[in-house]
């Protein structure tokens, strides 16, 4: 079999496994829907949950940008250092030493501390 | 140290045996059924309880009510809940069970890795979607968790890469015939194994579904919803200790068993200590792992990759 | 309908519980978490986990209300066992088989959802009490802007924590505001619950009435306390495994008039704890009492000075445990960590005092002096009880807290609201 199609088998199985048992729960279940309010240790919601949350490590997620596309580089480069050499190996960590120095300044200006 | 890899064309995997695919269910579903047992187990259940207290559980949320929340976004929820599993049983794909893999991919590190990003949104999408404050918090906790954990966890990815010089899961674990890379990158190691406790929301990094938030991301999950989740859950922890065996601790290499023997060995063992944890160790808060992450976690790490990219070369 | 009645039986055998306390139901409350552990059931975090309420105590009218909010919502299957403060043990094993018949029982189960949707008619009937907010999707408003402690504006949600919460103080309701997970304000209230009993103070009320009461059960109740209160601090910290050996600890303790033999354990237990450097290191800083006086001197005089001074705090905090007994009634100055180990350190000085056959005098009970105490600006005021001195402080520690921090300071507070005066007085901020 084909690795693809091999995968496929795989999400095919798992979507079977998943409809499978939505469908017994379907057939088995107890009738009716439970209108529920969310959970608030016993009180009732007086609005919505959705709202603009304050997500206070934003910052980090910035920081954490810029390293994640550098990852894209660093896949192949893994690959490809022993041919390559002490120049990709120098190169890279250059540009990580680079990165590092940015998250010493993140941590100094205090984006990393925020509860 | 390793040779370099053998040159295979790029972007066509070697073909698959058909029963593959089924053998990887059924091995995922009894390392996470175990997982579940010897977690009931180590918190005091006795025996028969701890093997069919899952199933007790399964069988409630199949005849459970249906529930509903104040105007949920319920495609959104359904979608999160089977991005959990889903995303635990793709990224699995590339580990080989003994020998082969599912899809021996050519960047088998980088699906795996991708793979396992999508459980950031299914977490984050299950919060979000019930439209309840509890989960929406642990859909946010589980956010800042993904920010913390997944640099260590890349590079701890990519330091086994660059030491077998591949992408492939399988040359990484054949890379490893002489020397379990276990040995040689330790470090790398161990920050995987945090990072794969974080992965899978798991023991001291259980906050995102923390029962100070009265279940977080699950909190407003019942019936198959809920089942899915769970298992999805308990798929995604075996999966993080699977991972380790290929990529660190020479995969099916080892004396006198066959390598499908000593691949679910060395996983059962690695799932042990992950389960173990759980119970040795607190819970861990983002707004103090984070710093911890950043300036120890990814540090080591980097030491690490440029001590084994100097061997390498 | 056969196999739907077949899975239901066969989930029966293993309920998730979830527990409502309430003030006055302390006792019941030890038993039924004692018979749960031993049968295995493991406990629900919210309403749409579990499918077995378990009130233990008789709430009062607001307290009640926030019961029937839980119940309903939660899904068929579903079972309640209500056991009022006076229940003897063996009604409340009866209790809960009665509860998990009930959940086996297919017909009991449809006559639920039957009876249920006849009433409600499929819409939330039983909110009457959202007010203003009919106008808004789904009859609830979108959240309000307010500034934030950042300097943002952002929305402010009204999150309120308790009566009915995993691991939490039975009683105590927080209605916080929070901007994302962070706590800007909290206001506290007492919902109360019919009845009179304190558990935790028995043996000293016991005695100061008259009654003959041995040192030993005085210890026990000492040490049953601080452990309970470890139990929830524990858990809320999301270490389950140490949570549920300090409440095995406490279980044997009260229910198995456990010995001299049970120090082993214990000592191994606070061992366990006090070692963890990642609880220490989470813990840390979090909801410091300050060594200044109070903002509020009027409550916070109730809590004598800090360790080491003289005066309160000489006093035995329990009967035999006089010496190498630390700390302050009412809550202890300093962070959270540092009352997690007052608990340490008053569970074992409490253990030296097992076995002690001799007459209980004083009234220093597990969280201070049972009859409460004057003010210490004013000594001639009618003495206030603890609890109230920790209430008082809780707002202001919480303001500004996140969620996750917020919850660990209440835990670490542990009021017993059995000390509250009774039913919906607030002490409020």
């Amino acid at each position: 079999m084909d690795a693809w199609a091999a995968v496929l088998v795989v999400l095919i199985l798992l979507a079977g496994g998943v409809c499978g048992v939505h469908t017994l729960a379907l057939l088995v279940r107890l009738p009716g829907t439970v209108e529920a309010g969310p959970f608030l240790s016993g009180n009732r919601p007086r609005e919505h949950a959705l709202s603009r949350f304050h997500a206070r490590w934003y910052a980090v997620s910035l920081l954490f940008l810029a390293f994640d596309m550098e990852m894209i580089f660093m896949y192949p480069w893994a690959v490809v250092l022993a041919e390559t050499g002490a120049g990709a190996l120098v190169e890279m960590f250059a540009f990580l030493a680079l990165l590092m120095a940015g998250v010493v300044y993140a941590w100094r200006e205090g984006a990393l501390r925020w509860a | 140290m390793p040779e370099t890899p053998p040159m295979t064309p790029p972007m066509t995997p070697p073909m698959t045996p058909p029963w593959t695919p089924f053998a990887l269910f059924g091995a995922l579903a009894v390392l996470a059924w175990g997982a579940a047992a010897l977690d009931a187990a180590l918190a005091g259940g006795r025996w028969p309880g701890i093997v069919t207290g899952p199933l007790r559980g399964a069988a409630r949320e199949l005849v459970r009510q249906r529930r509903r929340t104040v105007m949920p976004d319920v495609p959104l929820v359904r979608a999160g809940v089977c991005a959990l599993p889903a995303a635990a049983v793709l990224a699995a794909v590339v580990l080989p069970l003994g020998e082969r893999p599912v899809a021996d991919l050519s960047v088998g590190v980088v699906w795996f890795n991708a793979m396992e990003v999508c459980v950031w949104w299914a977490l984050w999408l299950t919060g979000w979607g019930v439209n309840s404050l509890h989960p929406l918090i642990g859909g946010y906790r589980f956010v800042a968790q993904g920010l913390a954990y997944e640099l260590p966890h890349m590079f701890a990815l990519i330091t086994a890469a660059l030491g077998a010089g591949s992408l492939r899961v399988s040359e990484i674990a054949a890379a490893q015939r002489g020397l379990w890379f276990a040995v040689w990158m330790p470090v790398a190691f161990a920050v995987y194994l945090v990072s794969a406790v974080a992965m899978a929301f798991w023991g001291p990094m259980d906050r995102p579904v923390g029962s100070d938030i009265a279940g977080g991301v699950r909190a407003e999950l019942s019936g198959p919803d809920r089942l899915v989740f769970e298992a999805g859950r308990y798929l995604l922890l075996a999966v993080a200790a699977a991972a380790a065996v290929p990529l660190f601790l020479g995969g099916g290499v080892g004396p006198a068993l066959p390598p499908w023997l000593w691949t679910a060995l060395k996983t059962v063992a690695v799932l042990a200590v992950l389960v173990w944890a759980r119970h040795r160790l607190p819970g861990v808060r983002m707004d103090r792992f984070t710093r911890v992450s950043w300036l120890v976690l990814i540090p080591v790490s980097l030491l690490q990759l440029l001590v084994v990219g100097v061997v390498v070369l | 309908m056969g196999l739907s009645e077949r899975l239901l039986r066969y989930a029966a055998g293993r309920p998730r519980p979830l527990l409502a306390g309430v003030p006055h139901g302390t006792r019941v409350r030890l038993l039924a978490e004692a018979e749960l552990t031993r049968r295995g059931w493991p406990a629900a975090r919210s309403p749409a986990e579990a499918d077995l309420l378990v009130v233990c105590g008789s709430p009062g009218a607001a307290l009640a209300e926030a019961v029937e909010v839980v119940w309903a919502d939660m899904p068929a299957p579903r079972a309640r066992a209500d056991l009022p403060g006076d229940l003897p043990p063996e009604r409340v094993t009866a209790a809960l088989d009665g509860a998990a018949r009930h959940l086996a029982d297919g017909r009991a189960q449809r006559l639920d959802v039957a009876r249920r949707t006849g009433r409600s008619g499929g819409d939330h009937g039983q909110d009457e009490d959202h007010g203003s907010g009919m106008g808004g999707p789904g009859g609830l408003e979108m959240a309000g802007r307010g500034p934030d402690r950042d300097g943002l504006a952002l929305d402010r949600l009204c999150l309120p924590l308790g009566p009915v919460l995993p691991d939490w103080p039975a009683g105590l309701l927080v209605e916080t505001v929070a901007q994302g997970d962070v706590v800007q304000e909290a206001r506290v209230e007492v919902l109360g619950g019919a009845g009179e009993e304190r558990f935790w103070d028995e043996p000293w009320l016991e005695a100061a009435r008259g009654r003959s009461v041995t040192r030993d059960e005085a210890a026990r109740r000492t040490a049953a306390a601080h452990l309970d209160s470890l139990g929830r601090l524990l858990a809320v910290a999301g270490w389950d495994a140490e949570a549920s050996r300090a409440r095995r600890l406490r279980d044997r303790l009260l229910w198995e008039r456990a010995g001299g033999e049970i120090a082993g354990d214990v000592t191994r237990f606070t061992r366990r704890v006090r070692r963890s450097r990642t609880l220490r290191w989470m813990l840390r800083g979090l909801g410091t009492i300050g060594p200044a006086p109070g903002r509020d001197g009027r409550v916070r005089g109730g809590a004598p000075d800090g360790p080491g001074t003289t005066g309160d705090g000489s006093a035995p905090r329990g009967p035999g445990t006089a010496g190498g007994a630390p700390g302050p009634a009412g809550p202890d100055r300093g962070d959270v960590p540092g009352r997690l180990e007052g608990w340490l350190a008053r569970t074992e000085a409490a253990l030296r005092g097992l076995g002690d056959g001799t007459r209980l005098t004083g009234d220093e009970g597990p969280r201070g002096p049972v009859g409460g105490r004057p003010p210490a600006a004013s000594p001639a005021a009618p003495p206030v009880s603890p609890v109230l001195s920790v209430l008082s402080v809780m707002p202001g520690l919480l303001a500004g807290a996140e969620l996750a921090a917020a919850r660990l300071i209440i835990a670490s507070l542990d009021p017993d609201l059995d000390q509250a005066p009774s039913s919906r007085e607030a002490a409020r901020a």
